[in-house]
């Protein structure tokens, strides 16, 4: 801290400044300046491209979540995009009658409760139990949605929001309004994520994660912190949920299928588990990856000559999408398990360290 | 009475293709504790290789359906040794994933074939019709996922109480360490593992095929559903695998027959219960007995 330009290790002299949000003001001005970046951001952008940036932020909010229940306290969950649902249809049930920034915490609320229920059985056992828990949890979602009348059978249920304090709303700003609505919410759960788990509930998951028996002995429940982390990962796939059925105007079923739970799932460990700047990687790196993929199989559709080449009755577009996602994953967790981050962490460190090796 | 006993046998019949499913599943996690989400996919390629041989290749079905069942026993031989063996030892959560994004990667490859789209079904070899029991039908396809399965189980009956391999394969379920120190070939055991469970997977498969038809969606659903079938029979006991299978297939049976009405009166549009009563059992298992019938409970407190 003394002269921050020959940092050569932890000046940390107190517990009090272990436990502090930023490490030192480097990363406050650092962190500052990705904000005001990602403010300025949608003013050279068109319309369609910020819906990506939208998309991208919202599945950040949601694999946040999914790094308190997974990454965190080491249980897998298969059902975030269930959590998502519920906190979406929660949205769409209130919204005619309540304020948005009250529909969203409710939404959020709605999948706790949810995500408290489903981590029952977190009391009694461990790992891939859990795991089938959420899977189940997920397929009853998806079926219970699109069979009640209640919630249109999983067909479209408007959301309509036309003006908030007197700024009208319409089909051109709607896209860039909700840019900033989603950065809001995004830096307050970021916040809100590294101050809890930078204090005694979050140590005490990572140590419910790496071995429950001796927190046990240490004085934890694992039983309610496991219920605290499926709970609180919900909340926040809940919040998440209902910003998609904003900035969609409509809540489907087909957002939140199992499909999506695993592509979330994806993007946690893409970007690197149980770490902030990989909840905003993990989600960029695969939405880049299916706009590109998309992308290619249009070319694909369009060239004569590849159309020749292939048998009729193969459909080479849609095979793209699972191949190069499953590939992905499973290049990442075999060659590279820590992520996304974990290269950000060595570009990081090489600047630090400059012109030394390490 | 005759509609009951004539839902409970088509509940067996299906019950008996999630017990051959559930089958390697159960084996894998058994002696290797790796969940395999890529269990739907097998039982697709499975079939599907079946079908090709076939028809497109026109071999005699028996012998399509028996080269069939090595090739994917090979598939999942390759599986093991290529994506599973370098993540030893790596926590749980890889292992899942893996087989995840292996599900992913397979699904992609089956879309580079025609079977991607649309639907198949077999030749058809056994006449039509079936057997009459007293008001009963049972139909051909339906005896012959029946007779499959017996068949099967008895197989492995046999190989797990009188064969090397399979008295190997109970030592390293049992207890790894002691098994290695003892000259068993864990690696050889988990690819073991893997193959019979291609090989049950792609038996699976070819009788869903001969009963009710081809087609990638639905046969990759059966890798699901067979999540509650082992739940509710104990994630590591092959009996389990069998009488849980057996008791899901019965209750969808049932559901379908008589929930369905039920609920449709209640106001819940278009039933389709029989899609949703698995994972309601599964979770209830997870909640109440969350080691199911047959599985060994391990005692801690967690």
């Amino acid at each position: 801290m003394r002269n921050p330009w020959a940092q050569t290790g932890n000046y940390r002299t107190s517990y009090a400044q272990d436990t502090t949000i930023f490490a030192n003001y480097r990363e406050i001005v650092s962190v500052g300046l990705l904000l005001v970046a990602l403010c300025l951001l949608p003013l050279f952008l068109e319309r369609s491209q910020v819906l990506v940036l939208n998309f991208i932020l919202i599945y950040a909010i949601a694999v946040l979540g999914l790094n308190i229940t997974t990454g965190y306290a080491g249980l897998i969950s298969i059902g975030q995009a269930a959590f998502m649902g519920v906190g979406a249809y929660t949205v769409a049930l209130t919204a005619p009658s309540l304020p948005f920034w009250l529909t969203l915490p409710l939404g959020g609320l709605a999948a706790a409760v949810a995500g408290f229920l489903v981590g029952i059985p977190s009391l009694r056992v461990k790992h891939l139990y859990l795991a089938l828990a959420t899977l189940a949890f997920q397929e009853i979602f998806v079926w219970v949605v699109g069979r009640s009348p209640a919630l249109a059978q999983g067909a479209a249920i408007p959301v309509e929001m036309r003006n908030f304090l007197g700024l009208e709303i319409t089909f051109r700003n709607h896209n860039y309004f909700w840019y900033y609505v989603i950065l809001f919410v995004l830096v307050l759960m970021v916040i809100a994520w590294r101050n809890l788990l930078r204090g005694k509930y979050g140590r005490a998951l990572i140590a419910v994660r790496d071995n429950d028996r001796a927190a046990d002995a240490m004085g934890m429940d694992p039983g309610r912190t496991k219920l605290f982390a499926f709970a609180l990962g919900a909340f926040y796939g809940g919040v998440a949920g209902g910003l998609l059925a904003y900035l969609q105007r409509a809540v489907v079923v087909e957002e939140f299928t199992l499909a999506r739970s695993v592509a979330l799932l994806a993007m946690a460990i893409v970007g690197g588990l149980g770490t902030v700047v990989g909840s905003l990687l993990g989600p960029a790196f695969i939405e880049f990856l299916r706009l590109g993929v998309e992308r290619l199989s249009e070319w694909m559709k369009a060239n004569p000559f590849i159309q020749s080449i292939t048998p009729a009755g193969v459909d080479v577009a849609s095979a793209l999408l699972p191949l190069s996602f499953g590939l992905v994953i499973v290049l990442f967790l075999i060659f590279e398990p820590r992520g996304l981050y974990n290269w950000w962490r060595l570009v990081r460190s090489y600047f630090r360290t400059w012109p030394f090796k390490y | 009475m005759t509609d009951f006993l004539q839902n409970l046998i088509s509940g067996i019949a299906v019950g008996c293709i999630y017990a051959l499913a559930a089958l390697g599943f159960v084996l894998i996690y058994k002696s290797s504790r790796v969940i395999n989400f890529a269990n739907g996919q097998l039982i697709a390629i499975g079939a599907f290789t079946a079908y090709a041989l076939a028809v497109w290749m026109g071999l005699p079905v028996l012998l399509a359906a028996l080269l069939a069942l090595l090739l994917t026993a090979l598939l999942g031989f390759v599986v093991e040794r290529v994506f599973l063996r370098r993540l030893v030892g790596q926590p749980i959560i890889s292992v899942i994933m893996v087989t995840i994004g292996l599900a992913s990667v397979l699904d992609g490859l089956m879309y580079l074939t025609p079977f991607g789209s649309g639907n198949f079904t077999f030749p058809p070899f056994l006449p039509p019709g079936g057997l009459n029991l007293g008001g009963l039908n049972i139909s051909y396809p339906q005896l012959l996922a029946i007779g499959f399965t017996v068949v099967f189980l008895l197989m492995f009956g046999w190989f797990f109480q009188r064969s090397v391999l399979g008295i190997a394969m109970r030592a390293v379920a049992d207890d790894q360490m002691a098994s290695m120190s003892l000259g068993v070939s864990v690696e050889k055991v988990f690819a073991l593992a893997w193959a019979i469970a291609g090989l049950t997977a792609a038996a699976a498969g070819i009788v869903v095929g001969m009963v009710s038809g081809l087609n990638q969606d639905s046969l990759i659903a059966i890798g699901l559903a067979v999540f509650p079938a082992v739940i509710l029979g104990g994630l590591d006991s092959v009996p389990g695998a069998v009488v849980g299978g057996i008791i899901i297939g019965v209750l969808q049976s049932f559901s379908t027959a008589y929930l369905d009405p039920l609920l449709t009166q209640v106001g819940l549009v278009g039933g389709g219960s029989q899609y949703a009563m698995p994972f309601v059992v599964l979770l209830i298992m997870l909640w109440f007995k969350p080691h199911g019938l047959f599985g060994t409970e391990e005692i801690e407190r967690v």
